[in-house]
């Protein structure tokens, strides 16, 4: 019935078709489209980004290594810009253009200050292709003891639970919201904000800092978990069902008496 | 109370209302064993009123483009005082206004109401549902979510399967190849112009045959029900001794109003996300498939008979034939019994019928 609801809706409209499609066609970058084809090793970073919080948000290769994803002939010049593996070096200036706030803590850091001296890179802890959404448990002993007791990183993983429970309370809170179709764009903004804040925050090492600057973010966290609510509560609800149920009532007495 | 009393005299000079209150108290009167089935006709005209009312506030602030829509609707819940509740009552409405009219026309059918001398009466209705169900899915697409886009995307993808014309059909339908900008445009246009004037136009033309023919008399509680017309002269169905309408069975009719309001509250205060589910509020993305894309509850028998069959055309021919049976089925049926229970062949295929609709609604649901 459904096809001839809509040739019934075709005949009365009759409009005149035009010429262009209008669906978006989607673009994977040259990168991706000989590496994911080459064997072995060379097709291995592909797999692992493609599960990546990168390729989630659409950062592509070119963003680490350079060059013009969009031109299989020049992809790889130094020209376009392309660099190749970075040398450890430069990862932390690479990974601070986007992450600014991260490597600012991480500079002043004692991981930062250990740079081109065996230093840990941001590679280190979050990997280099397959990097996952920053968590608590990237602060454990497998990643830290290689380089050091585990005392100080426990302490700061310590300073960090509260925040990061609200943090993720706040996140579930605002995919719920969603679902009930409220806009939830400034709460998204402000959590976004405030967990670049806090994560930048812990790039410093400086427990005390952790500790004072968590207390200020938390604060801000409440407030912003007041935000979106549903609209109507259910007396309201409740009250309109009972008017109109009363009103049925009332009609039914009206008319046996008039009967 | 003197100026109501002067304003309704001054009314009443001038346009005789005393004369038409007095008509439909005492001339306009109804079988005596009338029931409440026979007010959903009216529970309907505030239903579609209530529609066309909160449609017009909607479109005070929708705009009509894939841009702008998926926002504008966003806008008229989040923002506007009691958008919300005007955008729920819109569209729980659509789908509780299919619900009466289906409820309508199986009273209709049980108690033989379409049969002679009323075959327009059904047809009218007939194509009333279909333009209900018309009006309902370009109304879909409009908010131009996940779910919207794609199940409008199926839906009119089904007409490609009509032989030699079907590829056109969609093309023209759709305004291009895919679900799109000048798709939008052509629903809007038609959900808000076209098929409101032709259900309006319709209405009218359904309610004008009734009064022609004056209300069918219902077969419960007669020692004869047959249909006494006979197929030689106009004829108006009278009902001496009858109830009048104003005020007993407008009585009837605001009892049923009342209710069907109580429960149109119940979903929209406490259950809207049953026919607005979480993936209506992703906006629509052309790139990103869903993985289990369902029509809306009233489609989905369709929906389902067409994966039945090996071909969608087998799929559409049969659903084809089966609803123009039930189009023109005053002019099959001939019988003049109206008694449910005295037709056992016409109970046992009605029955057999809403069982299998019911049936492959819910297995289209669940598959």
């Amino acid at each position: 019935m459904r096809q001839w609801v809509a040739v019934l809706t075709l005949l009365a409209v009759c409009f005149i078709p035009p010429n262009r499609a209008d669906a978006v066609s989607s673009q994977v970058i040259v990168c991706v489209q000989c590496h994911a084809a080459l064997n072995g090793q060379l097709s291995q970073p592909v797999r692992l980004w493609q599960d990546s919080i990168h390729a989630e948000h659409g950062i592509t290769c070119n963003a680490c290594h350079g060059g013009d994803p969009m031109d299989s002939a020049n992809a790889m010049s130094p020209a376009r810009g392309y660099r190749g593996v970075p040398l450890p070096t430069t990862i932390p200036t690479i990974c601070g253009g986007c992450h600014m706030g991260v490597v600012k803590y991480y500079m002043n850091s004692a991981h930062g200050r250990a740079l081109g001296r065996g230093g840990p890179t941001c590679v280190t802890c979050h990997g280099s292709h397959n990097v996952i959404r920053a968590s608590l448990d990237l602060i454990s002993q497998k990643n830290c003891t290689p380089c050091h007791t585990f005392d100080k990183a426990r302490q700061i993983r310590t300073a960090m639970v509260k925040t990061d429970g609200m943090l993720q309370a706040i996140d579930k809170r605002i995919k719920v919201l969603k679902s009930q179709g409220i806009v939830t764009d400034t709460l998204e903004k402000r959590l976004f904000s405030l967990r670049n804040r806090s994560h930048s925050l812990y790039h410093s090492l400086d427990v005390n800092l952790i500790r004072q600057e968590s207390t200020h973010i938390q604060a801000e966290l409440e407030k912003s978990n007041g935000d979106g609510g549903v609209g109507t509560g259910p007396l309201i609800g409740i009250l309109a069902i009972g008017g109109a149920l009363l009103s049925a009532l009332l009609f039914y007495v009206i008319k046996k008496q008039i009967n | 109370m003197d100026f109501f009393k002067n304003l309704y005299d001054w009314i009443d000079v001038r346009l005789g209302m005393r004369e038409i209150v007095s008509e439909k108290r005492s001339g306009y009167l109804l079988p005596p064993n009338i029931n409440a089935w026979y007010s959903l006709g009216s529970v309907l005209l505030v239903i579609f009123s209530l529609q066309i009312v909160t449609g017009l506030l909607l479109m005070l602030y929708y705009v009509p483009d894939i841009d702008k829509a998926f926002t504008s609707v966003a806008f008229i819940m989040e923002e506007i005082p009691l958008g919300r509740l005007v955008r729920l009552f819109h569209a729980v409405g659509s789908s509780m206004m299919l619900m009466v009219l289906l409820l309508h026309m199986f009273s209709v059918l049980f108690m033989g109401s379409y049969k002679s001398p009323r075959e327009l009466h059904w047809l009218t209705g007939f194509i009333l549902l279909l333009l209900a169900m018309g009006i309902s899915l370009t109304g879909y697409l409009l908010p131009w979510n996940q779910l919207s886009f794609w199940a409008t995307t199926v839906a009119t993808d089904c007409v490609s399967s009509i032989p030699f014309v079907g590829k056109s059909l969609v093309e023209m339908l759709r305004g291009g190849k895919q679900v799109g900008i000048h798709t939008i445009g052509r629903f809007f246009t038609l959900h808000v112009g076209l098929l409101p004037a032709v259900i309006t136009i319709l209405i009218g033309v359904h309610l004008f045959l009734i009064q022609r023919t004056g209300v069918s008399t219902p077969p419960f509680g007669l020692d004869d029900s047959t249909n006494q017309w006979k197929n030689e002269k106009f004829v108006y169905e009278e009902h001496p001794g009858g109830i009048p309408f104003f005020p007993n069975f407008f009585l009837q009719d605001m009892i049923s109003i009342s209710l069907y309001f109580a429960c149109l509250f119940v979903f929209v205060f406490f259950f809207p996300n049953l026919f607005i589910p979480s993936t209506s509020y992703v906006p629509a993305n052309p790139l990103v498939t869903p993985s289990h894309i369902k029509p809306e509850w009233y489609f989905l028998a369709n929906y389902q008979t067409l994966k039945l069959f090996p071909s969608e055309i087998i799929g559409i021919t049969v659903q084809g034939v089966a609803m123009a049976f039930l189009a023109f089925l005053p002019f099959f049926d001939r019988g003049a019994e109206k008694h449910p229970l005295k037709r056992p062949v016409f109970i046992r295929c009605a029955i057999g019928g809403i069982l299998l609709w019911l049936g492959m609604t819910v297995w289209g649901y669940y598959s």
